[in-house]
């Protein structure tokens, strides 16, 4: 974690009948206890995870494809299930969560997705306002919070676009936009950058960087190394149904490898640094460095 | 949600258009059925209530008989009028009336005396039966007649008709279903998108759903509005041309649909299009 979790004011929007418990502000966001899935038998994709995520912090979700980046976020989204194993959200275990109440998490969780999600045929404003249009929020209130959003990601006046004639990189933004229109405890982004040139990608993280200095937790998944050398935040990288913690980043990792090996870095490639840099699969000019 | 379900159908709107002239063609027949329904009970109404008799005399009939029965009729309690018609004076009428050349042809005697009897409105039937049956034993009379065959007729189509209308009601029904569950599955299938982004955002099963079963009420109500139109649109122009001989011919002029009978239809629209958007919707693994 490279910056001090700022304390938001975030209370999660629960169903009619539920309380609002104040402890659960002071537990961590996210707990993975033990969590197995698999889609084959033969095959699990995340195997016993253990992984804590404490609330403000920016972590990046890293691996090769199919480590599970993805599904470790859609399991927290419950878009899946988990086979065996426990994920804390604020406390409560998602994969307990009868089907009534998974609206209620969703809404508490904003999704950003590499193909962007947005109803081509909606405005921009539409595509924004349906995430508060859920909560059956006034049209007043669902206007003023909308315009706030675009104007966060950059996209002041153009609520009315429709969303198809935008570009790839606007199109991100307005799936940004709808994710932090309500105020989400946690911010899921599941490759966001993944269909976007590498100089747009870098601002798109700024985004979220400025979204993550507002309190908001957020979860990075990407395969893009360039991204996680921008700055030194806390990598978790999967592999084999397992995670690696990483908290300084791979970047300071990189230095300890080729610290303790007296500035060999050819010679430590094989024994360490690639058993989390190479081996994850994560693409950029760092990873083609360490691996020589 | 008025709001959304007229953003998803503006975008949708030639597959709505579709479903609406698909269910339209469905209500203008059970409308049609229900337009004669109408009609023949009008009909069948005005000629139970018809508060006339007609007693036939024979020709052999003395004019001491004819006028006695004429007195003992108008003295009878509910006859408000005994008018003594001759053979003669019925032929004129008739002839007159028709200007028919092969009624003119006939002889004097086709056309026998009688004597047309009026009644109180309130006269039951059992009472009229009952008079007839007296009249009829009589050897001045040959035969009497109350006009209760026509309305036994009438009664007769009029039950045929219920059936056929209840009949058309089943198949507009299936009709309904099958129109408007095909119309949820593309539309549902067209906006795929937009129901995994809602459920992305938290919506619940029934926020989707919502639009959609409004959407499905919307359809069937219209259809039915629409069916009411087409048929009233063809009703003033029939009616336009053949109410007099209508009028003439059954003594009632034709009448469209009374208006609880057209709003109950525009209901039955509605709800049949909710429930079949419901239950379709709800067959979709995907809301």
């Amino acid at each position: 974690m490279s910056s001090s979790p700022p304390q938001g004011t975030f209370r999660p929007a629960l169903r009619p009948g539920h309380r609002y418990d104040a402890s659960a502000a002071r537990r961590p966001i996210l707990v993975f206890e033990g969590v197995y899935k698999s889609y084959r038998a033969d095959q699990p994709v995340l195997r016993g995870l253990e992984l804590t995520i404490e609330r403000g912090e920016f972590v990046f979700i890293t691996g090769p494809s199919g480590s599970g980046k993805s599904t470790l976020l859609r399991l927290v989204h419950r878009t899946e299930q988990v086979d065996e194993g426990r994920i804390l959200f604020l406390g409560r275990d998602i994969a307990r969560l009868s089907v009534p109440s998974v609206p209620a998490l969703r809404r508490n969780i904003g999704f950003v997705f590499q193909d962007f999600k947005l109803v081509p045929s909606w405005t921009v404003f539409d595509n924004v306002a349906i995430a508060l249009e859920v909560l059956g929020l006034p049209s007043r209130v669902v206007r003023t919070r909308v315009g706030e959003s675009l104007e966060r990601v950059g996209l002041a006046g153009r609520g009315g676009d429709r969303a198809r004639v935008l570009s790839g990189g606007e199109q991100q933004r307005v799936a940004i936009a709808r994710a932090i229109v309500g105020d989400p405890a946690l911010i899921l982004a599941d490759e966001p950058t993944g269909n976007l040139d590498p100089q747009l990608a870098i601002d798109l993280l700024g985004l979220f960087e400025d979204i993550h200095e507002m309190g908001t937790t957020v979860l990075f998944a990407t395969h893009d190394r360039t991204l996680l050398d921008v700055r030194a935040r806390r990598v978790v990288v999967l592999d084999d149904g397992k995670a690696t913690d990483v908290p300084q980043g791979l970047g300071a990792l990189q230095e300890l490898f080729e610290g303790e090996s007296g500035g060999e870095g050819a010679d430590v490639q094989g024994e360490g640094a690639d058993e989390y840099v190479a081996d994850s699969g994560v693409r950029g000019p760092a990873a083609r460095q360490v691996v020589g | 949600m008025r709001l959304r379900t007229w953003r998803a159908g503006r975008s949708d709107w030639r597959v709505q258009a579709l479903s609406i002239f698909s269910l339209s063609v469905a209500f203008v027949c059970l409308a049609s059925a229900l337009l004669v329904v109408t009609n023949l009970a009008a009909v069948r109404d005005r000629w139970s209530r018809a508060g006339r008799a007609t007693v036939y005399l024979r020709d052999s009939a003395s004019e001491t008989e004819v006028a006695d029965l004429q007195r003992a009729l108008e003295a009878t309690p509910g006859v408000t009028r005994a008018r003594h018609v001759s053979a003669a004076e019925a032929r004129r009428e008739v002839v007159s009336e028709g200007a028919d050349s092969m009624l003119a042809a006939l002889p004097p005697n086709a056309f026998p005396a009688s004597i047309e009897v009026s009644f109180e409105n309130d006269l039951s039937d059992d009472d009229l039966a009952s008079m007839a049956v007296k009249l009829r034993v009589l050897p001045a009379v040959e035969s009497v007649e109350t006009y209760a065959r026509w309305t036994e007729r009438l009664s007769a189509l009029l039950g045929g008709g219920v059936t056929a209308s209840t009949c058309l009601a089943l198949i507009v029904l299936c009709a309904v279903v099958s129109v408007i569950g095909s119309t949820m599955r593309l539309l549902l299938h067209r906006r795929k998108i937009e129901v995994e982004v809602l459920k992305l955002v938290g919506a619940t099963d029934g926020f989707v759903r919502r639009p959609f079963v409004l959407e499905g009420a919307t359809q069937g109500a219209a259809g039915a509005g629409g069916a009411l139109l087409v048929l009233g649109v063809l009703f003033l122009m029939v009616r336009g041309r053949f109410d007099q001989e209508l009028v003439s011919l059954l003594g009632v002029a034709p009448s469209f649909l009374p208006v609880p009978v057209a709003l109950g239809m525009v209901a039955l629209g509605g709800a049949l299009g909710a429930i079949t958007a419901l239950l379709t919707l709800r067959r979709m693994a995907a809301v």
